[in-house]
């Protein structure tokens, strides 16, 4: 009999809520976080708005926060969702459990650049009208300007590592980094590590800001964000015929998954059960989904077989809906693949209408959407829904929430590079 | 389920781009002869900062190598992303396994890597539009206009961690899982345990593993200078990096990357593969404030999983980073299981730290030294340091008397990694 895992405790800090009960009330009101960048001058950008974590306070969570003043925001958010979470399960302790059993896994990205030094520097390094930098002059000068401090927090392995150090968590220490699906695949793997053993509880998610010059430029230059700058609030418009590009976000989410019999020992509440996990490649190309969704079709697939469900038990899928042309329409045709018929009676939505797409902590931040739709029976809406797309006719909960009541959801990642991520969500039975 | 029922996993080829050697022959003739791939760096000049030697891929051209109709990918890769999917091909070229070979479904990969840095001829255009000078505030205003549409269309494609496992997923239609893992220095060790988790649970038969890494650009070295414990002996790069020496200075940055196969065994033997050794065993966690017994734990859960006994170990190949502190943290965490007992071995003087890549590229070396009898000896380590209380193995090399090898690996936040390898025997 294979362990069971279930989810005992969340936290989140997004551009909607700095807690679970705030993000998801958000959610079922429609309310959108897309506006005009406030955290640096992107007036003359190809994109000029984003979904911004604001209010964020920093020593809400830690005590002293001098050590980790030097971090990127990416590890303050997983700093204060870690805590949230923990905190919820009744963990934050360091007496509390075999703390070698306790470990971290997060699909996180990497600090910002100190841009102004990088980019004054390679500037400093070039000659007018040369299109090449000169080495020894670049690193002579960014010498001068770098913060040693600040330097060591870019780096990938920082964030998971703090959360080890600072809630006593000195299990397993993983982070992943699989774009726009690696807080999936992190909670996915994470649960197989207490599955297999390895782990009796695992705080598991995801924390990233690309809202920095150059990831912003990046992006654009891969035309991959929308650029509906006249209408910031309505750029996110998953599904929607006029959809041109995702709505970049940031932030950060943890879920505290257990296994159940070590929850039932010490009287832990039980959210939800974590059932199914599937993971793929589509093998296909850098940037854009397979146009039939092959990968995400046998991804979805798993996860339900993983789960030991059939697709009729699903009440609920939360897509992946990035609002770009080619995922929405080919998560649609996925979805129709997996489900046959019966596709057209789930409902879907995109949480990330209202959120923006929080990258690499997109997916965890969704599932914590999931848990509390699964808890309180109203499923969130896909908002900016105006336009249908022949492509995407499903049920995408248009514009307004819905009371429904499911035991089993089905939550999906995509991400640059082809890799899917799905993930299924049951109600806790004993 | 018991370790009797659960499934093996073989290694099944091998693939190298290290700075002593492109080639399973290369590297181990260099392990051997004890030459080192540190020098002073000669990819550009580096002369301005206080470390400018690290371990480098001399002669690397992946436009020569990669398979003919990836070429124009190429454009899309900066360093680390070419050395590790040239890995992967030179694996798979030693696997003899082509496109197709393998059923995609069954087929996963699993690398380590982190963001690359950007290459500053990638900005140079953009920095004259936007910056008006050192320790100015950018012109934003000219930045958004006129930068951006100097930036390179694919600019973000070339560094993203995850893009050489994308690549082999697409080379190879490997259609299982994928992942990439990002936590530096301990990232190898922990893919290679992932990969070993994924076969054991049965969500794939073969799985692709590598780790690649270049720091030997100006911006990461420029960045690891201002905070990372690097050496400033640049006159002597050969003996510079000291593990476990009582006079070690400090490390220096490395390049490169490995890749091999590592195959459900029944899978590898019903094909006819060559098996070079088998993971046994696996674990991570913390080591908070690189203390020893962290890491000592981690050690002996890895012998856990393997259902072996410290006695059984042949060497322990440690990370070995020729910092004194850090030193002397390993060494505590390896003596608390081994003592004085067991040989240890560090490759890492030959290499400089590879980060993301130095996980798999230093196990790899234990599987050569497993495969060819011969452990070869931990070079620059000529006065072992009171404050390592441990057996370090130094030339010349000694035979292998035992099946079993451990790797140990750790990062600058304690966050520890340990696999165990099994010479193959029939």
């Amino acid at each position: 009999m294979r362990r069971r895992v279930v989810i005992t405790g969340m936290g989140v800090i997004t551009p909607l809520g700095h807690s679970p009960a705030e993000l998801y009330a958000s959610q079922l009101e429609g309310r959108t976080a897309v506006a005009p960048f406030t955290r640096f001058d992107a007036r003359t950008m190809p994109t000029t708005f984003a979904s911004e974590v604001k209010g964020f306070e920093f020593h809400r969570y830690l005590k002293d926060t001098s050590r980790y003043s030097h971090c990127g925001v990416n590890t303050q958010f997983a700093i204060g969702a870690t805590k949230q979470a923990l905190e919820a399960a009744g963990l934050l302790d360091e007496g509390k459990g075999d703390r070698g059993r306790f470990g971290v896994y997060l699909g996180s990205g990497e600090g910002a650049e100190d841009f102004p030094a990088l980019m004054n520097s390679v500037g400093v390094a070039t000659e007018p009208g040369a299109s090449t930098a000169d080495p020894a002059k670049f690193c002579a000068a960014i010498l001068q300007v770098l913060d040693p401090l600040r330097e060591a927090e870019v780096e990938m392995h920082t964030t998971v590592g703090h959360l080890g150090e600072i809630f006593a968590l000195d299990g397993p220490n993983i982070a992943c980094q699989t774009a726009c699906a690696a807080s999936s695949q992190a909670i996915g793997e994470a649960m197989d590590l207490i599955r297999c053993g390895d782990a009796d509880v695992m705080a598991a998610g995801g924390a990233h800001s690309m809202l920095h010059p150059l990831g912003i430029a990046g992006f654009n230059r891969l035309t991959a964000l929308s650029q509906r700058n006249d209408s910031p609030r309505t750029a996110s418009r998953p599904f929607d015929l006029t959809r041109d590009g995702f709505v970049i976000g940031e932030g950060a989410g943890i879920i505290i998954l257990e296994e159940l019999e070590h929850a039932k020992q010490r009287g832990a509440t039980i959210y939800a059960e974590l059932t199914g996990y599937g993971s793929t490649a589509d093998a296909y190309r850098m940037t854009d989904p397979h146009p039939q969704g092959k990968g995400a079709i046998r991804c979805m697939a798993e996860a339900l077989k993983d789960a030991g469900l059939k697709p009729a038990d699903i009440g609920y899928i939360n897509a992946h809906g990035t609002s770009t042309q080619a995922n929405d329409s080919a998560e649609t045709a996925a979805i129709k693949a997996v489900f046959g018929p019966q596709a057209y009676n789930i409902p879907v939505s995109s949480s990330k209408s209202m959120l923006g797409h929080l990258i690499a902590a997109a997916g965890v931040a969704e599932l914590v959407i999931c848990v509390m739709a699964l808890r309180k029976g109203v499923l969130p809406p896909t908002i900016n829904y105006q336009t249908p797309d022949p492509d995407c006719d499903l049920d995408y909960i248009p514009n307004v929430a819905r009371e429904k009541r499911v035991d089993h959801i089905l939550s999906n990642s995509f991400g640059f590079g082809g890799q899917n991520i799905s993930l299924t969500l049951s109600r806790f039975r004993d | 389920m018991g370790a009797s029922a659960r499934r093996r996993a073989a290694i099944t080829g091998l693939g190298f781009v290290t700075p002593i050697g492109s080639t399973p022959a290369a590297v181990w003739d260099a392990l051997r002869s004890g030459r080192t791939g540190i020098r002073r760096i000669q990819g550009f000049d580096a002369s301005p900062l206080p470390c400018h030697i690290g371990g480098e891929v001399p002669d690397f051209v992946a436009k020569a190598v990669i398979e003919k109709h990836y070429r124009k990918s190429l454009n899309a890769m900066a360093r680390p992303v070419q050395l590790g999917v040239i890995a992967a091909q030179f694996a798979m070229a030693d696997l003899g396994l082509k496109k197709g070979a393998l059923p995609p479904e069954r087929f996963g990969v699993e690398f380590a890597s982190v963001m690359g840095a950007t290459e500053i001829n990638d900005l140079a255009r953009m920095s004259k539009a936007c910056s008006i000078g050192a320790r100015q505030p950018v012109n934003m205003e000219a930045y958004g206009r006129d930068a951006v549409p100097e930036m390179p269309p694919m600019w973000m494609l070339k560094y993203l961690p995850n893009m050489p496992a994308c690549h082999a997923t697409i080379l190879y239609d490997a259609q299982g899982p994928s992942n990439t893992l990002i936590p530096n220095d301990a990232a190898g060790v922990e893919a290679i345990g992932e990969a070993l988790r994924i076969l054991r649970r049965g969500a794939a038969d073969f799985m692709l593993v590598g780790g690649s890494e270049s720091k030997i650009n100006p911006l990461s070295l420029s960045r690891y200078n201002t905070f990372a414990p690097l050496t400033h002996n640049n006159a002597n790069p050969t003996t510079a990096v000291r593990p476990f020496d009582r006079d070690a200075s400090g490390t220096c940055m490395g390049e490169g990357a490995a890749a091999f196969g590592l195959e459900d065994l029944e899978h590898a033997q019903k094909r006819g593969a060559k098996i070079v050794a088998e993971v046994v065993g696996y674990a991570s966690g913390m080591d908070r404030g690189h203390k020893g017994p962290g890491l000592e734990r981690v050690i002996r859960n890895a012998l856990a999983d393997a259902g072996i006994e410290p006695g059984d170990v042949d060497h322990v190949n440690a990370h070995g980073l020729g910092v004194k502190k850090m030193d002397a943290f390993e060494a505590r965490g390896i003596a608390g299981v081994f003592g004085r007992d067991v040989p240890v071995f560090a490759p890492l003087s030959r290499f400089g730290n590879m980060g993301g890549a130095a996980g798999v590229v230093e196990l790899l070396c234990s599987v050569l030294a497993l495969q060819h009898g011969e452990l070869p000896g931990t070079l620059n380590c000529e006065n072992p340091s009171p404050e390592c209380p441990i057996a370090v193995h130094t030339a010349p090399t000694r035979p292998v008397t035992k099946p079993y090898a451990v790797k140990t690996t750790f990062t600058d936040l304690g966050q520890c990694a340990v696999a165990v390898v099994k010479k193959w025997e029939e």
